[in-house]
């Protein structure tokens, strides 16, 4: 009994001393390791970088003329860190090594990996590489079963560029899931100018779903170059499609679309309206205010806030109208320019104002402050009665909004 | 003031390794003297210290951050006239206008393309130094 205890307690004894042993010399050879690693990705990074920089065709002369199995780990490390960092023709020579060391043959490789993972860490290192020759093998990569793989393979076609990817790209656009064309939605509008003739050429073959994210793509480039495209997109059948447009012209700010804007701001849809007015808004066309007016009383509360919206990006003209429209007859235009006057900063300028005793200023900031009170919005002005720095102010103020809380009271 | 002359100094602030190394490699093989910080605090110390002619810093930094940088180097007695090119993944036009009107003299977006940041570099050095 004495024996079989004995030998018990030395067995165990034994497994925690040799798992203890193996845990411990684990560490030590993972941390030689990752030692080791520093001290070759020291005395191999400037090389690397010395053949990024320079005109050698080949990065192995600066390796000694071959790469040791053993600095492979550590050449692609430095390779794929700096080639993500940089673009230009180092970007191009950090990819031509990646390419020439065999790296991008183990990428192609792993594509065909039966772990997602490791498809999609593949698809990931080609797009960092600019390797174009996997263009094709990275469309077909776009089907993928597991999402994951797909985006990143989309993320690698933008980072590889040309006419190849851009085409699988819009077409993925397509996508049901929401998330994957947002991200691929990224993905094109990151490369610019490049994917414009692109987008519109196919625009017709899309779906709606595409077509929106497509609209908002040109919108985020910016180009010139679309806007008498986009304008005929103003009298597509599709009011979400027209909306989108309108959302793009107003992002791209070309002034002279203000007349288009203006007559979309009368369409039938709600939708189209909204968008017209934020763009009009954006690009500051005044000759809108009377419509913008108009749409501050639609029966939408989005048309009624982005016509607000607008008028307050116009400046001191958008300001003037907003705070007539402080007495029009529609109670939710009224709120709407409340709104925009408080954001802008106007009812507190106007409010400064009341340490003066007299003069036209003072008579100004007291008319328009009479006006709020009368719209019945003093949630600010109470504020300010008990934040203002300046006494003066705020007797005046507590004056006004008590003469004034009774008459609104007994007016509305 | 040029690179094969007195040695010019070059500050590279930017708490990314890999990008400092980058630019510190590039900026060393053309012959300048090149000073690197990985945080905001240690490159207005060094700066301080050391008195670059040149300071290429990115904006988001520990401790203290680009911006910050920026407007203690233009408050500076000694270094108000230094060029700074900030090199920043910050690529909206609000970050842009903000850098520029903090400071900074040129603003370079990550990933950036290394010959047009040395050729701004130049640029700045060329014109002395002041910032116009």
């Amino acid at each position: 009994m004495y024996g079989v205890l004995t030998a018990a307690i030395l067995s165990i004894g034994g497994t925690f001393l040799f798992l203890t042993f193996a845990i411990v010399a684990n560490k030590a050879w993972r941390e030689a390791r990752e030692s080791w690693g520093r001290a070759r990705r020291r005395a191999l990074e400037p090389k690397i970088l010395s053949y990024a920089h320079g005109e050698d065709r080949s990065l192995l002369p600066a390796l000694g003329g071959r790469l040791r199995r053993r600095d492979r780990r550590v050449v692609e490390e430095i390779l794929l860190d700096h080639a993500q960092r940089v673009r230009g023709v180092e970007r191009e020579r950090l990819g031509r090594a990646i390419d020439e060391l065999g790296y991008v043959d183990g990428y192609l490789a792993g594509l065909g990996s039966r772990r997602w993972w490791r498809r999609a860490d593949s698809a990931e290192r080609l797009g960092i590489a600019g390797a174009d020759r996997a263009t094709n093998r990275l469309v077909r990569v776009l089907s993928d079963p597991e999402p994951e793989v797909r985006i990143r393979a989309a993320k690698a076609l933008g980072l590889v560029g040309g006419k190849a990817a851009i085409g699988p790209l819009i077409h993925a656009l397509s996508e049901p899931n929401r998330w994957s064309t947002i991200r691929i939605a990224d993905i094109l509008a990151g490369m610019k100018q490049e994917v414009v003739n692109e987008l519109v050429a196919e625009f017709d073959r899309m779906n709606t779903h595409a077509k929106l994210a497509a609209l908002d793509i040109l919108g985020r480039i910016r180009s010139l170059s679309v806007v008498g495209w986009l304008r005929q997109r103003l009298s597509d059948p599709e009011r979400d499609v027209r909306a989108r447009a309108c959302h793009a012209l107003g992002a791209i700010g070309d002034p002279d679309c203000g007349p288009v804007l203006q007559k979309a701001l009368s369409d039938p849809e709600w939708p189209v309206k909204a968008m017209a007015a934020k763009a009009l808004g954006r690009i500051r066309h005044f000759p809108a205010i009377p419509e913008l007016s108009g749409a501050m009383r639609d029966k939408e509360w989005w048309v009624r806030a982005n016509a607000a919206e607008a008028m307050r990006l116009m400046g001191p003209k958008g300001t003037e109208a907003l705070e007539r429209m402080l007495d029009d007859r529609d109670i939710y235009a009224r709120h709407q320019a409340v709104l925009m006057l408080e954001e802008s900063g106007v009812l507190d300028r106007q409010v400064d104002l009341l340490w003066r005793s007299d003069g036209p200023e003072r008579e100004a900031a007291e008319s328009l402050i009479r006006r709020f009170v009368r719209v019945g919005q003093m949630g600010r002005l109470r504020e300010l009665l008990e934040t203002h720095p300046d006494v003066r102010v705020r007797e005046a103020l507590a004056g006004m909004l008590g003469l004034a809380v009774q008459q609104a009271g007994g007016g509305r | 003031m040029t690179a094969g002359s007195a040695r010019v100094r070059i500050l590279v602030a930017d708490d990314d390794p890999v990008a400092a190394r980058f630019m510190a490699t590039l900026l060393g093989e053309k012959g300048y003297e090149v000073l690197v910080a990985a945080d905001g605090e240690h490159a207005f110390e060094i700066a301080t210290r050391l008195k670059p002619d040149l300071i290429v810093s990115d904006l988001v930094m520990p401790y203290r951050d680009g911006f910050d940088i920026i407007q203690a180097i233009r408050n500076h007695e000694s270094l108000t006239g230094v060029p700074i090119v900030i090199v920043s993944m910050k690529d909206r036009e609000e970050d842009i206008v903000r850098g520029l009107e903090t400071g900074a003299d040129d603003y370079v977006v990550k990933p950036f393309n290394a010959r047009e940041l040395l050729a701004r570099v130049r640029k700045l050095l060329a014109r002395g130094g002041g910032r116009g």
